[in-house]
């Protein structure tokens, strides 16, 4: 035990010790503190690996199995997160599965936040419409999409018809909540 | 104003920043005998047509592909977009 280290306490992306969860109507917005991402780039000429045993997907599409699951960020390009890998290397890991690609470790650039609905598709497709310039009828369920959100860029992945994650840059992680709750409770009215 | 990606289809062109003219992807060769002027050409003239101009975007805040967009500099329609890997690609 070395007692003259700092007492350090881990705060997630809003600078508090649990996530933040709040409720909206029939939306519920969730900060996924739990989620390790990492990307995965193929050098010139390179196939295709199928880390955790996920074939990688097309243009703007998402897999998932189990804990696991990437999505397109551009060409030859994935992002790949894990729920629950948050604190460790998941970047490593990703790394052992392929080691001849280009893995960079994404968990502390990014924050995620989940959207879900008790109402179906409806307020989720709302909600879009109120905040990006994407068709949410062309963003179905295992889909994802790069855009901006109030000058801010963000990963829209449709994780289900009712579900909606929002990934963004960590550093205006209360900026991108603050944008998502307005809009969340305007809804409401 | 709209621009057909092509992976990605019509985007909004927020998403994206510009750069210039296209010509700007045929860079001198630095090791040849005329580099200096070459490259005094290439970095400080440009041409200025009114009408048909291929262009670079950045697409941003989506994909980070480089576009080579063909607009109408008289009536900003957007005439067609390609990757510029591809239009490189197929240069070499």
């Amino acid at each position: 035990m070395l007692d003259h280290m700092t007492d350090l306490t881990p705060i997630t992306a809003l600078g508090a010790t649990a996530a933040r969860t709040e409720s909206f109507g029939a939306l519920t917005i969730t900060e996924n503190a739990d989620l390790g991402l990492a990307s995965l780039a193929l050098r010139k000429g390179q196939s295709a690996p199928q880390p955790f045993g996920l074939a990688l997907p097309g243009v703007g599409e998402v897999v998932s199995s189990g804990d696991y699951g990437a999505f397109w960020t551009g060409r030859d390009q994935w992002m790949f997160e894990a729920t629950g890998k948050a604190e460790v290397n998941f970047a490593a890991m990703l790394k052992a599965e392929a080691p001849e690609c280009s893995v960079t470790e994404q968990t502390d650039g990014f924050t995620a936040f989940e959207i879900a609905s008790s109402q179906g598709a409806a307020p989720i497709e709302a909600l879009m419409r109120k905040l990006v310039n994407i068709d949410p009828k062309a963003l179905g369920s295992g889909q994802v999409v790069r855009t901006g959100l109030e000058h801010m860029t963000v990963f829209l992945i449709r994780r289900a018809d009712d579900r909606l994650a929002v990934i963004g840059m960590r550093t205006l992680a209360g900026s991108l909540w603050h944008a998502l709750a307005v809009a969340a409770r305007r809804l409401e009215d | 104003m709209l621009i057909p990606h092509p992976l990605l289809g019509l985007r909004d062109s927020q998403e994206f920043t510009y750069l210039g003219d296209a010509s700007l992807m045929q860079r001198p060769d630095a090791s040849a005998q005329n580099a200096e002027a070459e490259f005094c050409d290439y970095v400080f003239l440009r041409d200025n047509p009114a009408g048909e101009h291929r262009e670079l975007w950045f697409h941003e805040q989506g994909d980070r592909s480089w576009l080579v967009v063909t607009r109408d500099t008289t009536t900003h329609e957007i005439l067609g977009a390609e990757l510029a890997s591809d239009v490189k690609g197929a240069v070499k």
